[in-house]
């Protein structure tokens, strides 16, 4: 009997990770997650290595002569004069843009002219210092004092909030609830796109199992309890196939890059494209103050909470999660005759789960207030919500309290589903009414 | 011995009573013909005798205890409505369902290739099941039902789809499992296939049973004393005398070589008195009864089914 459930299992499992749409998805999205987090990283370097340009600075207002900051990519030269003669002769002189400043005592206005290539930063770069020199002129003529004297005021003024967790030894943890909210979204996505996709190939398997009548034959092989497990618990597998393939792959490849490209991964660059081009600063107790050897060090320093908690909730929801909607599922799959008709019976459940991916961002920034405590206790919503609130800590009881609703009612999805499903997978034609499947429930 | 014993069997759908106080018993080692018109209830029945579904009143009694699950599993079940995994490989499918019914992984492969050589379908073994025809499909189905060599077989309309070819191919197969000693339950409107393979009979009309036995003494039962008489030569006055006599002619056929004559012999007068008549007047080259077909049983008992259950109402 055992060796037919898993005669089951395996032909569930075999059958879809054979499958062509299988094997592309698999090998594909670690190609393109290591492509989101490399290129920004790649595009820094190469504007580092390819880009030196010569400005020429024409300041009508003479405000801003001689006060450009030379770096790495720009120098400024400065010229006054009649703007259209300067403009003719200075590319030939080397320059490869002009910069026209007007006087105009109402606003700042500038024109940059260029022949060949627009040098990719040139407009920000020019606007910053142009703002900065600006603004420093404002302070000494309005403030009489200095740009130093300014930045040591500002600084004084300024309040830098860092969030502190007590845990229960009396213990603190220094988190960062950017780098938190940011990771417990991430988590509660995957868990919600797990379930739906793996609990609909459940519901899927049944009616395909039904419609093709192939269930009466099986039903004369083996115990319709086994056929259920083994389609779930194949399923799963899949699920976590794809996963570890997914978490191999994508550290394969970055560790292969990082071999190949030894300086790509270094935290001043990473910090470069985190401030340029995600816009997002990455927070002093993430990786400034250590320098990580390499780049698995780098991740695991963006979330420097307790990790393994973590990852035991995430296996913890993903499981629980999957097998409370894939019974479900598998239940409605077994009382209608097709796809469409299915909609009206999952509907119930798949509402609550959406509900909890609507409420992500409310849940994220405010990790404990009563919306999200009541999200992450519902067994429905619970998979994503404790997720999304776990890297922001929660009290051991209220996880322990939630894993512990997600279990009891899990227990029940097993029940009702092994009745509706031994009786629904035989039943063709009319749709079953809720009062009917009620009926079903108390037979023995 | 009876190998299925059906008892008192009443099956409700709402008000509708698919089957109602069906009994009826299925001898060991026979092909046994469940027949009846469209909607009588026989896959019901076959359902229940798969524990598909279960009655709402009486019992079914397989090798003299109540049927259970663990029966069905020996069993070989071919339902009316095929249905196969499309997108798996013709070759894998057979080896899953072969398997999910008990047999070891070299002996399904090794009874498989036999009887795929047997059908001539091995180029199929690779391709998935949704590139075969329809036969071919039924045929892998029939081959799955079998191979694990089930000592009670039902078969839900077995024939239907088929060519001549591949349903004597069946037919071979079905009087080759019952000489290795299974008994096969066999469904089906093909009435000429009935005559030709099964030995029991029973008849379900509108949830009823309206019959059952030996087909043999069934249709014995049915004989309406018809008789025919071949001729090489006969007198004019034959008709005449045959009528005088109060012998009823049905029917006179000319063939050239040889005239037909169907005859049915009233209570009162007895096969020698029919055959006197015509040896003074002809000569006679061959006589038989004719026994009713199963085609006209099957009318004739179901019409009168319902005109009584029709007057009843």
């Amino acid at each position: 009997m055992k060796n037919k459930t898993f005669l089951i299992i395996s032909r569930e499992y075999l059958t879809r990770i054979q499958k062509k749409s299988f094997i592309i998805i698999t090998i594909l999205m670690p190609i393109l997650l290591v492509a989101m987090i490399v290129l920004p990283v790649m595009l820094v370097m190469l504007n580092e290595k390819n880009q030196f340009s010569r400005v020429l600075v024409v300041d009508e207002s003479e405000i801003f002569i001689n006060n450009f900051q030379d770096n790495n990519h720009f120098e400024f030269s400065y010229r006054s004069g009649d703007i259209e003669q300067i403009k003719k002769e200075a590319f030939d002189q080397d320059f490869d843009v002009v910069l026209q400043i007007l006087d105009n005592s109402e606003s700042l206005k500038s024109n940059i002219y260029y022949k060949k290539n627009l040098p990719s930063g040139l407009e920000s770069e020019i606007e910053n210092q142009m703002d900065d020199i600006f603004f420093n002129q404002l302070l000494q003529d309005s403030l009489h004092i200095d740009r130093a004297r300014y930045d040591h005021l500002q600084d004084l003024a300024k309040s830098d909030a860092v969030t502190i967790q007590i845990d229960e030894k009396g213990g603190e943890k220094e988190h960062d609830s950017d780098v938190n909210q940011l990771f417990g979204m991430a988590c509660g996505m995957i868990i919600y796109f797990i379930i739906i996709i793996f609990a609909s190939q459940v519901l899927r398997g049944v009616l395909e199992e039904k419609t093709n009548r192939i269930v009466e034959v099986l039903i004369s092989s083996v115990k319709p309890m086994q056929l259920l497990i083994g389609k779930i618990v194949g399923i799963a597998l899949v699920g976590l196939t794809q996963l570890v393939i997914w978490i191999a792959l994508s550290a394969a490849i970055l560790v292969g890059i990082q071999l190949a490209v030894p300086s790509l991964f270094t935290p001043d660059k990473v910090e470069a494209v985190e401030s340029a081009s995600v816009g997002y600063h990455l927070p002093d107790s993430a990786s400034i103050d250590v320098a990580p050897d390499n780049i698995f060090q780098m991740i695991q320093n963006y979330f420097s909470v307790s990790f393994g908690t973590i990852i035991f909730a995430f296996i913890f929801f993903f499981v629980v999660g999957y097998l409370i909607y894939s019974t479900l599922y598998a239940a409605t799959g077994s009382v209608v005759d097709n796809e469409s008709d299915s909609q009206q019976y999952t509907m119930p459940i798949t509402i609550p789960l959406i509900l909890a991916i609507v409420f992500v961002p409310s849940i994220s920034t405010n990790p404990d207030g009563p919306l999200a405590f009541w999200l992450s206790m519902i067994p429905l919503t619970s998979p994503v919500a404790m997720m999304v609130r776990l890297p922001s800590g929660v009290h051991a009881w209220e996880l322990l309290l939630s894993m512990g609703i997600a279990l009891t009612f899990l227990v029940f999805c097993i029940w009702f589903a092994a009745k509706v499903y031994r009786i629904g997978i035989m039943t063709y034609g009319k749709k079953p009414s809720w009062k009917t499947i009620f009926k079903w429930l108390r037979e023995k | 011995m009876n190998i299925v014993e059906v008892q008192n069997i009443t099956k409700l759908y709402g008000d509708f009573a698919a089957l109602d106080d069906v009994s009826l018993s299925v001898p060991q080692g026979c092909v046994f013909g469940l027949l009846g018109p469209n909607g009588a209830g026989k896959t019901t029945l076959i359902r229940m005798l798969m524990r598909i579904t279960f009655p709402d009143m009486g019992e079914i009694f397989f090798k003299n205890h109540p049927l259970s699950a663990d029966d069905t599993y020996e069993m070989g079940y071919l339902p009316e409505e095929r249905g196969l995994y499309k997108k798996m490989k013709t070759g894998e499918q057979a080896m899953y369902l072969s398997r999910l019914k008990g047999l070891s992984k070299d002996e399904a492969y090794k009874r498989l290739r036999a009887k795929f050589e047997q059908f001539g379908i091995m180029e199929w073994w690779n391709k998935p099941v949704e590139e075969l025809s329809k036969g071919m499909q039924q045929k892998i189905q029939f081959i799955t039902t079998i191979l694990h060599k089930p000592s009670f077989l039902i078969l839900d309309e077995p024939f239907s789809g088929f060519d001549p070819i591949n349903t004597n191919l069946l037919k071979e197969e079905i009087a080759q499992l019952k000489s290795e000693g299974a008994t096969i339950v066999l469904s089906t409107h093909n009435m000429a296939s009935v005559e030709e393979i099964c030995d029991h009979i029973a008849l379900i009309n509108r949830s009823h049973k309206i019959l059952e036995g030996d087909i043999f003494e069934v249709k014995n039962r049915f004989k309406k004393n018809r008789f025919s008489v071949e001729v090489s030569r006969f007198d004019a006055m034959l008709a005449e005398q045959l009528q005088n006599h109060d012998f009823q002619l049905v029917e006179q056929l000319d063939s050239g070589h040889y005239t037909r004559f169907e005859i049915v012999i009233p209570q009162t007068k007895s096969n020698n008195d029919l055959l006197q008549l015509f040896l003074q007047y002809s000569d006679i080259h061959s006589f038989n009864e004719i026994l009713p077909t199963m085609n006209e049983i099957f009318i004739e008992q179901v019409e009168q089914s319902n005109q009584t259950q029709n007057h009843e109402k």
